[in-house]
């Protein structure tokens, strides 16, 4: 159960969000035709129909995060990051983000080696001669079914390509 | 194509050592990843879908099937044993499971677990054959207005049912239904949602959005507190199941497999309702029903028969009607994709080799799963020891492979690892991701046969009320989102009594 601040936090970025779709996707980013002859045949019609809902949807959660009663704080789940916590995920999308940026320069065995082998240290490396023996055999194996099976191209980058 | 000659081809398909091979080792894997506590039947079919294109349609779409199977009654496992249930609906199953572990009897309850599944998922392999290609021959009449009406129903059906939060719900399919419309413009061929990117004009692939939806969340929730994985795994002890208590169990089997059978043949229902549903109707009619929830066999057999007589049905409206019943026939749809079949009734007018070698595929996958699970048994308990933090690892770099593999594409990896953001915001949240799932693909199917139908009346829109199995998905539509408001507004009012109620204990210990 999410505690009242919570409620009212999702309610409002429902509403966020359905004006995001409602007053700048939809006109900025759906191009219509200059004759519909009906209007629900125009392709902006669903994506409103779909805001207005949301919008709707937004505003109900919110008035239902202000009238009904909060939930104890004992059975409220609490939603904070502890530093830990913080500083772990952050690492993951660090590690993600430049793990997608190099996966063309790189190559993807390579890449995947390293992230698996990250992903193991950000987790207290409990068994670190398992963890460095997957990260090197688990890419290699999928590399030589993709390319090998099923005939997929797997990039390779610019560095070191394996046969 | 006569049913005769339909079915002899289909058995020509599967009776190839590729197919009973993929479906074989598809049971395997589903029943070794359900195994596996944080993993799940959901997840483990994501993951697998990317392998299957390199395979025939019939080898592809029997070992995700197969997953399908074994994943299910693999997610006893560690509701008995470590009482972590794989799936909601395994959550009945940990009720008796757990205890009669504790008692040194998960042998005997994971025996039991085994042989329910077996008996439930063949009963309900029966009803999918014998009900779909009725539905499906009735459905060839449906034309897009027809169409329209029947998604609108599933819609309602499945935000109704698919989380403590009905508003969460809707706001959830919203979004899988806006995610839908990205693309070029069927009729008009303009863009939409767009930005510009080549790669979007073709609309969001299927395939790296639910991975990213399903099995990104768990990895970012595990690297978040990984303490959190760690459980106490239990002895097997004496693992054959006496014939007295397989014996006097079997009515609540056969009754919690037609109570699957009938809850999974409605889009949206699923198995977790089922199973509890069984659970209560064997404990309300057993003899022993004061042994319940201390350790009850009976128990654990009621609760896997309702979870596993689900299985069959579930596929009944996605191969009859091309409408996903739940989130693992949602990814299952994208398999039928990947090899450019559209579950549906046309299927069963051009490819009915395929569907009856599917029927045929189904029915010995229960038998795959009876000599899997039994050979099986004796090493779950390793199984459910794996060590998380080398298995999640494992699980991303699959991922990336295997979504990149799906069109050779980079930026589905990206679109899957923002997709997996999205998820984890909903899992935290508490928004549910199967409305997500099956508004993403119901969607274009949505707004086609709207469009088509306003076509085809000019603009008017009587057509969608234009006969009776319109008005009869009208009346069934209105029908249910009445239920779901009395529903919703009796858990609302329960919910509120239950915030006071703690509330005021809360005060009283403080003062």
């Amino acid at each position: 159960m999410l505690s009242r601040r919570a409620e009212l936090f999702v309610g409002l970025g429902v509403i966020g969000m359905a004006a995001i779709l409602l007053w700048l996707l939809i006109p900025g980013y759906i191009t219509i035709p200059r004759r519909v002859p009906i209007p629900a045949l125009s392709p902006a019609f669903w994506p409103n129909v779909i805001g207005w809902t949301m919008l709707l949807c937004g505003v109900l959660l919110t008035a239902r995060a202000v009238t009904a009663p909060p939930p104890p704080d004992s059975i409220a789940d609490d939603l904070r990051f502890t530093r830990p916590e913080l500083l772990r995920v952050g690492a993951l999308a660090v590690v993600l983000v430049t793990a997608y940026i190099a996966l063309p320069i790189v190559g993807m065995v390579w890449t995947c080696m390293i992230v698996y082998f990250l992903m193991v240290l950000m987790t207290g490396a409990k068994r670190p001669i398992w963890g460095t023996v997957i990260a090197i055999l688990l890419p290699l194996v999928l590399f030589y079914f993709f390319t090998k099976v099923a005939g997929v191209a797997i990039p390779q980058g610019r560095i070191v390509r394996l046969p | 194509m006569t049913f005769l000659e339909a079915l002899a081809a289909g058995f020509a398909l599967v009776a190839q050592w590729e197919s009973i091979f993929f479906l074989s080792l598809g049971v395997l894997v589903g029943v070794f990843a359900g195994a596996i506590p944080g993993m799940s039947a959901t997840m483990a079919v994501a993951l697998t879908l990317p392998f299957t294109f390199a395979l025939t349609p019939i080898s592809g779409i029997l070992l995700l099937l197969g997953v399908y199977k074994g994943g299910i009654f693999g997610g006893s496992i560690p509701a008995i044993l470590i009482k972590t249930p794989g799936t909601p609906a395994s959550s009945a199953t940990a009720m008796d499971g757990y205890p009669l572990a504790e008692q040194g009897r998960a042998g005997e309850a994971l025996s039991m677990s085994l042989y329910s599944s077996c008996i439930a998922d063949f009963i309900s392999n029966m009803a999918l054959i014998l009900f779909a290609a009725w539905l499906a021959s009735f459905a060839l009449n449906f034309g897009p207005p027809e169409m329209f009406t029947l998604i609108v129903f599933s819609l309602t059906i499945i935000a109704g049912v698919s989380g403590d939060s009905l508003i969460k719900g809707i706001v959830a399919a919203t979004l899988g239904l806006i995610l839908a419309t990205v693309g070029l413009d069927f009729i008009g061929g303009t863009e939409r949602l767009t930005f510009g990117t080549v790669e979007l004009r073709g609309g969001i692939n299927l395939v790296p959005m639910l991975i990213g939806l399903f099995a990104i969340p768990e990895i970012i929730a595990y690297i978040r507190n990984p303490a959190a994985r760690e459980q106490r795994v239990r002895a097997l002890g004496h693992a054959a199941l006496k014939w007295v208590d397989f014996r006097r169990s079997l009515k609540s089997i056969f009754r919690g497999s037609a109570i699957g059978v009938f809850m999974g043949a409605i889009p949206g229902i699923g198995a977790a309702p089922s199973a509890f549903l069984s659970y209560s109707e064997a404990r309300r009619n057993s003899p022993n029903r004061d042994n319940f929830g201390k350790g009850e066999l009976e128990g654990v057999a009621a609760a896997e028969a309702g979870n596993n007589g689900v299985a069959g049905a579930t596929l009944i409206p996605l191969l009859a009607l091309g409408i996903p019943g739940d989130i693992i026939t949602a990814i299952i749809i994208g398999a039928f994709m990947i090899h450019d079949l559209t579950p549906g009734p046309l299927l069963f007018q051009n490819n009915a080799q395929i569907v009856y070698a599917l029927f045929l595929g189904l029915m010995a996958s229960s038998v795959i799963l009876l000599v899997v699970g039994s050979i099986a048994i004796r090493v779950f308990r390793y199984i459910a020891d794996i060590p998380p933090d080398l298995l999640f690892p494992a699980v991303m770099v699959l991922c990336i492979f295997g979504v990149y593999a799906i069109n050779n594409s980079i930026f589905d990896v990206a679109l899957m690892l923002v997709m997996g953001v999205v998820g984890y915001i909903m899992l935290i949240f508490r928004f549910p991701a199967a409305p997500f799932l099956i508004a993403f693909i119901l969607g274009p199917m949505l707004e086609n046969s709207f469009r088509q139908a306003l076509l085809m009346s000019r603009g008017s829109p009587e057509i969608f009320v234009r006969g009776p199995i319109t008005i009869l998905f009208w009346c069934l539509t209105i029908l249910s989102v009445v239920m779901i408001i009395r529903a919703t507004l009796r858990a609302a009012r329960l919910k509120r009594e239950a915030a006071r109620s703690a509330s005021r204990l809360e005060a009283q210990s403080k003062t």
